[in-house]
């Protein structure tokens, strides 16, 4: 098989080279056109040339990296068997890489994954969430002004409200202190009554006073009943007097 | 004669001895220490782990953790507006004295619109999206000085900010990115070799839906119409003379703006970019078209 090439492109040493290596009848000195014979025997002292001049020590894989080709022409291992992989060796090496460019998008079942996915983690249109997130707003206005309101209308009652509270105090002080004083007093009539300081603690002290409170009780008692027949015969009078105007 | 003698008795003694070197003299008193042989590599030390306990049994605590006692960081009640700040979004800042400077020192091009990428490419900015950063905040230090006319989209501005661009002639735009989108743009070479298909960029969360869709922050998702009211409304607040806009001879540059989907400029969702080739592939799928579109 021959291949024609432009002889500038060539340096002369290499054609003269390739020349005299030739074994092919037809070959033409032409000015422009250099027939150049790659049998079989002839490439592999190329390859076998080619081979010696590479002193990097490089691995294949390494030596194709730093020259811009993709490293491994077949699948090494289970992850160059990946389409990540092959997109990424187009991505890289283009397409020399031999990597069939549609490899880049989605397949029909990938895209319809993306779809499922997309609809649970974005399930609202911009709109829904701009109207979700007005309705919030508003609602938040509304729970701030009701609150607002409502803590106007109770601060219209504090000073009342604290009255009836210092006034409920001030009932039970006094009804403390009136229960003090008559318990006091019953406590100096015994005193009186024995004639000198009896211990409270004593038998006799107890009993007298248990029948102090007895008398204080029953002359209560009996004001009450008085006050109540008081009472009674006011409205008594006052039907009679109903009565008697009729 | 005696000590003549005794001189040259003395002198021969000396010949006959071999001569003072390196290799014949004592060494100083004190300067080799006769030490134990240790066993092992380094004389059977503790190998730095230091003597008895925790250290040298290598089992470190816990952070915080003060052997039974109660730890300080739970000794305190819960702060409770602490709440999630682990979570919350970040804006590394950049003032617009540095966008000033990146421009003076040709880092940035204002003939074109500046975006996040062209702004991480100045090499002065950085941010990292795994770390909940959503991009550039544009901070209010040095707009007293800034003069340049530019068309910037930022992730979040302040009204002083929005006011000094605009003063000269210049717009801005506020914009979310989604994390992934972000990556995209700090480092477009990177993905653009693992020769995938650019994706969408997707709608901001509900929490910043108001500040990217109201037009006096110049919301990407903002009405254009609104947002010339609010530019005029601006500057009378402040007080400077708006510069007409449609007579700028700039004003096809200044008038550019991503679609909300978009990610880079001049690049549409979907496309495959080769840097190798230094192509464009279009898809041509209708499904395809139909999702990117969406």
């Amino acid at each position: 098989m021959n291949i024609c090439v432009k002889t500038k492109y060539l340096r002369s040493s290499f054609v003269s080279s390739l020349c005299r290596l030739s074994t092919a009848p037809d070959l033409e000195q032409n000015e422009q056109v250099v027939l150049i014979d790659d049998t079989e025997d002839v490439q592999a002292k190329e390859a076998a040339i080619e081979k010696k001049r590479n002193k990097s020590g490089l691995t294949q894989a390494h030596y194709n990296i730093i020259n811009g080709r993709r490293p491994y022409e077949e699948p090494k291992c289970i992850a160059h068997l990946t389409v990540k992989y092959s997109r990424k060796m187009y991505g890289k090496y283009g397409i020399a890489s031999g990597v069939n460019p549609s490899l880049c998008w989605p397949t029909r079942e990938e895209l319809r994954e993306k779809k499922e996915f997309e609809s649970v983690a974005y399930p609202y249109t911009i709109k829904e969430v701009m109207d979700s997130v007005e309705i919030k707003r508003q609602e938040q206005k509304l729970k701030t002004e009701q609150r607002e309101i409502e803590l106007a209308s109770k601060f219209a009652k504090l000073e009342q409200w604290k009255k009836e509270l210092n006034d409920k105090i001030n009932k039970k002080a006094n009804e403390v202190k009136a229960a003090k004083q008559k318990k006091e007093r019953l406590v100096e009539e015994v005193r009186r009554h024995f004639g000198f300081t009896l211990d409270p603690r004593d038998e006799r002290f107890q009993e007298m006073l248990a029948k102090r409170e007895k008398e204080q009780k029953k002359l209560e008692k009996q004001a009450r009943m008085e006050a109540k027949e008081k009472i009674m015969i006011a409205k008594l009078q006052q039907k009679n007097v109903e009565i008697s105007e009729k | 004669m005696g000590s003549r003698q005794i001189t040259e008795k003395s002198l021969a003694m000396l010949r006959s001895l071999p001569r003072l070197s390196l290799g014949n003299i004592r060494d100083n008193p004190g300067s080799r220490k006769n030490i134990k042989r240790g066993r092992g590599q380094h004389g059977g030390d503790k190998h730095g782990a230091g003597n008895k306990g925790s250290g040298q049994r290598q089992n470190y605590m816990r952070l915080g953790y003060e052997t039974g006692n109660n730890p300080f960081y739970l000794r305190m009640p819960h702060e409770h507006y602490y709440k999630g700040h682990h979570h919350r979004r970040q804006y590394p800042p950049i003032s617009l004295l540095e966008i000033q400077k990146l421009i003076d020192t040709n880092r940035l091009d204002i003939t074109k619109p500046i975006d996040i990428a062209s702004i991480v490419r100045s090499g002065l900015y950085n941010f990292f999206p795994d770390q909940k950063h959503f991009g550039i905040h544009l901070t209010d230090e040095g707009m007293d000085i800034f003069s340049a006319k530019v068309n910037i989209e930022v992730q979040w501005a302040s009204e002083q900010v929005i006011a000094a661009i605009e003063k000269n002639g210049g717009v801005i735009t506020t914009a979310y990115y989604d994390p992934h989108s972000l990556i995209l743009l700090k480092n477009p070479k990177s993905f653009f070799q693992t020769g995938q298909a650019i994706p969408r960029r997707m709608i901001p969360p509900p929490d910043v839906i108001e500040y990217y869709t109201s037009a006096e922050m110049r919301g990407y998702l903002a009405d254009p119409e609104k947002i010339s009211e609010e530019r005029l409304r601006l500057s009378q607040k402040y007080g400077y003379q708006l510069p007409i806009l449609e007579s700028d001879k700039n004003y096809n540059m200044l008038c550019e703006r991503k679609d909300p989907r978009q990610i880079f400029y001049g690049l549409e969702p979907g496309w495959v970019i080769n840097l190798r080739d230094k192509c464009i592939l279009k898809p041509k799928d209708e499904e395809l078209l139909q999702f990117y579109a969406s």
